[in-house]
């Protein structure tokens, strides 16, 4: 009956006078940090912030049950406020007991289904009623940029939705079932936004339908309208995800088809064929392969140079992302005879970072190190331990080095050092060092010149540490 | 109306202005006095009002005052006037003024009540008032913690049972707004006294000894949320007893513990039930516990069809004022 052990106080924490979080324990520092706050910082988790306030003012040690969400799941405890009078500066004294943590209850699919349906027609920037064959009834248009579709479908009456939009990735002809269309994305002329399409059946649903709503949800704001304020970032402001949301997408499937074949045609797992065909064969997929590897660098760089890019705060262990990062590149080691020299299991090195963002700087450098190390060698990562509230994490080669000129210009856009056929798209230093930068860390080198032993490159990538208990 | 001509027609007039407010005043009680009698009349013992509660709020209200009172007189005179009494007229002032509060009247009134309906399960299906099953299990838990907890809680409810049986309320005992309600009705009485206000290191000395955690009410609150999801296990009322169960139903449908307490007298059953499905027990659980409350009320089926979010809107929508606590 009973779900927690051991003791029931879970996390102690001190407020300041001004309702700052000064020091908390691990779960509570967790939750602040998951609502968004900082440590030390104005307590973040609205339903503490309340008590603790009502404390202060009341000058009494209250006792209240609370009950929180951290973007994942919900928080449940019984949160006891301590005002700490006189010189400790009138803040309080917050014991939580009973932590426990519950998946968000979500209400049931049909009624979560209700609210999505009630949120995509409170945000539809665009909606009309279609007939049971999908054909347009009427059409309003509440945002300036969907007026010539508004326009188009007046002059042209009566023909499918599908007529008047241009759908993504749906390659099928109408007549399509409803369902398939149901969310579906697509571009509206005249409009530089991505759109979603909703078709909410009219009437019964297990039957045919009688009609639809139509509704149309940009996915993003009217440009021009919100981002005045990103001054600094004024010529990145009209930045529309041209590649990540609309080239990607597209490109993708026939690069991914071109480096299948050219595989097959390699392996010649169609039939016997000379020798000379087999390379071209190779030739073919790798550059695929650098397409695709482009492709993705472009997807990312442009996500990081979005005005307001960011990036999410959570624990992450250098030393396990450098293992996991060496799980995914050991093949390619291997082949060349590279060891992977990692940090040790027991380094625990915390850095309040996002993952998944660490673990692609760190594939990123490890790859380089691989690639540019003569074989037979050796890639050193270590970690080191936080000094002045950092952690840092280093990988090291023992090829040629990078030179104090070279040093420079490593982490410029489009920057390859003057190598030109090895496959790289000159962009991976320079959007790792974007993402440490976006995590409030930083990305460095060591030039050649001022390696004591005079060989390899390092870099090294510092992270704020995750604060300790 | 023509201007007093004399210095004494303006007396005459004011004479006539207080007469006619004190008149209005008695016309005021008076029509207060039929519905109450009648209301008392009507069904001894079953109803919300009998005489037994409002001695006990009497006694409540007069009880604090003497504790109020006895803090002042220690602060002035130190230690060495325990056990001398204090004048009737200030416990009675202080008292008159404490009930005035409807905050405060509304939260004595629900804790006479509870001891009321306590006694009733107690006469009616042996419920023990102090110790129930559930607390029993609790304190037996191979958790040292909440068997510490548990074991805290039964001393606390012991403590409500006698101190309801002597009429008292002890001030650590009153949730943290209520305690700030009384303090403030006790410095306006100071105030109107003329002798200035109550001495500070008095207020002082009893705002530290609170701690609303270890109250009756803090520690029936902690224990409830220390059984996590077990809680409902709390909304048997024969397993979990009155002080418990009423926690458990406040802290499930969210609603004032004082709005679960009244819940649970007869003349509030759609509350109960409302809280009930806002808690998410299904109608046959809900008519289980209505047979051992209240035996003569029938719970309509279609309770089971009403949505738990839809109850609890319902239920914060009452407009129970009486014993309302802003929480």
């Amino acid at each position: 009956m009973i779900e927690r052990g051991d003791t029931l106080l879970a996390a102690r924490g001190l407020t300041d006078a001004q309702d700052r979080l000064v020091t908390a324990d691990e779960p509570l520092a967790e939750l602040q940090l998951a609502c968004g706050g900082d440590l030390p910082g104005v307590l973040a988790v609205p339903e503490l912030l309340v008590l603790v306030r009502q404390a202060r003012s009341m000058d009494l040690r209250i006792a209240r049950e609370f009950a929180a969400h951290d973007g994942d799941d919900r928080i449940t405890g019984f949160a006891r406020v301590h005002p700490r009078g006189g010189e400790d500066g009138e803040g309080c004294e917050l014991l939580v007991e009973n932590w426990q943590r519950q998946p968000n209850a979500l209400a049931g699919a049909s009624e979560f289904a209700e609210q999505l349906d009630a949120i995509d027609r409170a945000s539809a920037e665009a909606s009309g009623r279609l007939d049971a064959a999908q054909r347009v009834q009427l059409v309003s248009a509440a945002a300036p940029d969907a007026r010539e579709l508004e326009a188009a479908i007046s002059r042209e009456p009566g023909r499918t939705w599908t007529d008047y939009v241009t759908l993504q990735d749906v390659a099928h002809r109408q007549p399509l079932h409803w369902r398939l269309l149901d969310g579906s994305h697509c571009t509206l002329p005249g409009s530089q936004r991505h759109w979603r399409v909703r078709l909410l059946p009219l009437g019964s649903v297990s039957t045919a339908p009688a009609g639809f709503e139509w509704l149309l949800v940009p996915e993003e704001p009217l440009s021009g309208i919100h981002s005045t304020q990103d001054s600094e970032d004024d010529a990145a402001a009209g930045h529309s995800r041209l590649i990540g949301s609309a080239l990607t997408p597209v490109l993708r499937q026939p690069i991914a088809r071109i480096i299948a074949n050219a595989e097959t045609i390699r392996s010649r797992l169609a039939g016997p064929l000379r020798e000379e065909y087999t390379e071209y064969a190779g030739t073919i997929a790798a550059a695929g392969q650098h397409l695709s590897g482009m492709l993705d660098d472009l997807a990312d760089l442009e996500v990081v140079e979005t005005p307001g890019f960011s990036t999410a705060r959570e624990k992450v262990d250098l030393a396990d992302a450098a293992r996991r990062a060496a799980g995914i590149l050991g093949v390619r080691a291997q082949a060349r005879g590279i060891t992977l020299d990692l940090p040790e299991e027991d380094e625990g090195c915390q850095a309040r970072a996002e993952f998944r963002r660490v673990l692609q700087i760190l594939l990123n450098l490890i790859g380089n190190a691989i690639a540019y190390s003569p074989d037979n060698s050796r890639v050193t990562v270590r970690t080191h331990e936080s000094r002045n509230g950092r952690v840092a994490i280093s990988v090291a080669d023992e090829g040629p080095g990078i030179s104090e000129e070279q040093a420079a210009r490593i982490f410029d856009k489009f920057e390859r050092l003057g190598r030109d056929n090895d496959g790289g798209s000159g962009l991976g230093l320079y959007i790792s060092q974007r993402l440490a930068r976006a995590m409030d860390g930083e990305l460095t080198v060591t030039s050649r010149e001022s390696v004591d032993d005079g060989c390899g490159a390092l870099f090294r990538l510092d992270l704020p540490t995750f604060p300790a208990r | 109306m023509a201007e007093p001509a004399t210095n004494i027609s303006g007396e005459l007039t004011s004479v006539e202005r207080l007469l006619k407010e004190e008149l209005a005043r008695g016309d005021r009680s008076l029509r207060g006095v039929a519905p109450v009698l009648a209301h008392m009349l009507e069904t001894s013992g079953h109803s919300l009002l009998s005489d037994a509660i409002v001695a006990r709020v009497r006694g409540m209200l007069e009880h604090l005052s003497r504790q109020l009172l006895a803090a002042e007189r220690a602060e002035v005179l130190g230690s060495t006037a325990h056990g001398e009494g204090d004048p009737p007229e200030a416990v009675d002032t202080l008292a008159d003024r404490l009930g005035s509060d409807h905050v405060v009247l509304g939260h004595a009134y629900v804790l006479a009540m509870e001891s009321h309906l306590a006694e009733r399960l107690e006469r009616r299906a042996s419920l023990d008032p102090v110790l129930s099953p559930l607390l029993q299990e609790l304190i037996a838990s191979d958790q040292p913690a909440i068997a510490e907890l548990a074991m805290a809680t039964l001393a606390a409810q012991s403590r409500f049972v006698q101190s309801q049986r002597r009429m008292d309320m002890p001030l650590a005992e009153l949730p943290a707004e209520l305690f700030l309600s009384v303090m403030a009705c006790w410095e306006s009485v100071a105030r109107g006294r003329g002798r200035g206000a109550v001495p500070k290191g008095a207020v002082e000395r009893l705002k530290r000894s609170y701690d609303e955690g270890a109250s009756r009410v803090g520690l029936l609150s902690r224990l409830v949320s220390a059984m996590g999801n077990g809680a409902l296990a709390a909304l048997e009322l024969e397993h979990a007893g009155l002080a418990l169960f009423a926690s458990a139903l406040a802290a499930v449908s969210r609603q004032p513990r004082d709005n679960a307490v009244i819940a649970c007298h007869e003349s509030q059953a759609a509350r109960l039930a409302l809280a009930f499905r806002a808690a998410g027990l299904d109608a046959q659980a809900i008519e289980r516990q209505f047979l051992l409350l209240e035996p003569g009320i029938r719970v309509p089926e279609v309770i089971g069809q009403l949505a738990p979010d839809r109850a609890q809107a319902i239920l914060a929508r009452s407009e129970a004022r009486v014993v309302d606590l802003d929480r």
